[in-house]
């Protein structure tokens, strides 16, 4: 794949108002306090990342628009928005003060991508929907329609709104976390604790004054054996991995460091545990989980861990876990530092069989 | 790009799922249950191309909707009833369940993408198909564009990689070529 740049990034989430203050955040190890909902029938509280603040989706969204495209001028970009809430919050409102949901209620699925086309005048907008994989979908094929040259530019935006029917949904599975410990690849991990997060970042093919990585490739392909799973072996994961280190020209051994799904769901941790072992039957390259910081952000989390990690990487060091020893996986005990320019492998894995994986170079400041 | 085989379904709004379930198993051996109303109607147009889809194909399905009676189970028994949806509801709600049952149904092992359908739905799937299919990473595309606004549409075309580097408009200029399979419901 032909290396294409992420000029600059934005991102709102729950640690904190941008990604700079997000990235100070999780250098110093502060976790976002969470807010708490309960789950219908069963009455337990559940822990929610929630951005600050009482922003409408739309005014933030454009605002997140405005900080991350600049002075570039849309009418030469592309925008993909990636994300599975989209405007069901405006949904669930209406379905509560109507006193039901009605055939007419139902909006298209692009139009959000629509709203935002008109408002911002891009060249072209399309939605990407494939659950946790939709951002590093977007990312992915973002910088391959760049490269191709279809576009001068691309504007990947993911989101993630407090969906009262992801809470509750993911409730009913059983994964949320009723201790509110987020503890990736814990033996005793007890679930995920989701998150509320809106991020952008311009994708060219040149580095702009200020880029932030450069994109090497990735692959992304679909586990077929269960719709909620991937293969508790690591068979699926390991190939995906496998593929997007050859489509990036990178092999295994020269990973500074990977950047693990880590939902701290029972069977994902496992899943993605034997995956790397399959891929790294030795020695690892130092590892980071970025949920227990941001929560599981779903569809958007391709793009806010990936920025996450390459602004906290320019930064300083990412703090160590305090059940390292324990864990599934050699995660770090002691602050994990790498070089400014170390490849990097981001895994996203989801609902639907999606297995995604990046490869990506950090650039420094 | 090269056009290889076209389906083109239509259905009226008093199907049912139990219709439409038995429609589906005029094409496809082991149906999966507990599915819903997209996930049929994209089972259906793939479905009827089969034959001729091999493993190593991309899935690029598209829906201007989400399956409404499912959206419908879920708010209401979130917003309405208080109840915690089923999980089999909430699971087939993932836009990209639809994929994952096309794939497994049709023994696709590609990237599986699910794209928000809008008026330019097919130049979209045409323009993602093809960075597949020219990096090798796939040896066919599969595209499958559902519209359901009661009666419902449901289009599939299988592609492989060809001399043809232009982005057709919508299905009728894509599959102007050949015959398409057609079935009404």
């Amino acid at each position: 794949m032909i290396p294409v740049y992420l000029q600059r990034g934005a991102l709102h989430s729950a640690l904190g108002a941008d990604l700079g203050t997000a990235a100070d955040n999780l250098l110093a190890d502060r976790r976002p306090q969470p807010t708490s909902f309960l789950l219908h029938e069963l009455q337990q509280p559940r822990p929610y990342f929630a951005v600050a603040g009482t922003q409408a989706p739309d005014a933030r969204l454009d605002r997140l628009l405005h900080e991350t495209l600049g002075d570039t001028a849309a009418s030469d970009c592309l925008l993909i928005v990636a994300s599975t809430a989209l405007d069901i919050t405006e949904l669930e409102a209406r379905t509560t003060a109507e006193g039901g949901f009605h055939f007419e209620h139902s909006t298209a699925l692009d139009l959000l991508a629509e709203r935002l086309r008109d408002r911002h005048g891009f060249a072209e907008a399309f939605t990407l929907n494939t659950a946790c994989t939709s951002a590093a979908n977007g990312l992915l094929y973002g910088a391959r329609l760049l490269a191709s040259g279809a576009y001068q530019q691309v504007l990947v935006l993911a989101f993630e709104t407090p969906s009262a029917v992801a809470q509750q949904g993911f409730g009913a599975l059983d994964l949320t976390s009723p201790s509110g410990a987020y503890r990736p690849f814990h033996p005793e991990r007890d679930g995920l604790i989701l998150g509320e997060c809106y991020c952008a970042t311009l994708l060219g093919r040149e580095p702009g004054p200020a880029p932030l990585a450069r994109l090497l490739g990735g692959f992304s392909a679909c586990d077929t054996s269960s719709l909620t799973t991937t293969r508790e072996d690591g068979s699926h994961i390991d190939w995906v991995m496998r593929r997007a280190l050859q489509v990036a020209g990178v092999g295994a051994g020269q990973i500074g460091l990977a950047k693990l799904h880590g939902t701290a769901t029972g069977a994902n941790d496992q899943a993605e545990s034997a995956g790397m072992r399959l891929l790294y039957p030795e020695a690892m390259p130092p590892l980071a989980v970025l949920k227990p910081w941001l929560g599981h952000t779903l569809g958007a989390c391709g793009l806010s861990e990936t920025l996450l990690l390459l602004a906290a990487l320019r930064r300083g060091a990412l703090p160590p876990l305090d059940y390292a020893d324990a864990a599934l996986l050699p995660l770090p005990s002691a602050p994990t530092v790498i070089a400014p320019d170390a490849l990097l492998l981001a895994n996203f894995f989801g609902f639907g069989g999606n297995n995604a994986s990046l490869v990506l170079q950090g650039i420094g400041q | 790009m090269k056009v290889i085989a076209a389906s083109e379904i239509h259905g009226n709004a008093g199907l049912d799922d139990k219709a439409l379930k038995a429609a589906l198993s005029q094409y496809l051996a082991s149906p999966p249950r507990r599915i819903d109303r997209l996930i049929f109607q994209a089972l259906l147009g793939a479905a009827l191309l089969k034959d001729k889809v091999r493993s190593d194909c991309g899935l690029y399905l598209a829906s201007r909707h989400p399956a409404r009676p499912t959206m419908g189970a879920l708010l209401d028994a979130v917003c309405v009833q208080q109840r915690q949806p089923k999980p089999f509801e909430f699971v087939n709600s993932v836009s990209n369940a639809a994929g994952f049952h096309v794939a497994q149904q049709l023994g696709l092992e590609g990237p599986n993408l699910f794209v928000g359908a809008g008026p330019r739905v097919w130049p979209q799937l045409q323009r993602l198909a093809a960075l597949d299919l020219a990096d090798g990473l796939v040896s066919q595309a599969l595209l499958v564009v559902v519209e359901d606004l009661g009666d419902f549409r449901v289009q599939a075309v299988l592609l492989e990689r060809g001399t043809q580097t232009t982005v057709a408009e919508d299905f009728a200029a894509l599959t102007a070529g050949i015959a398409a399979l057609r079935l009404d419901l």
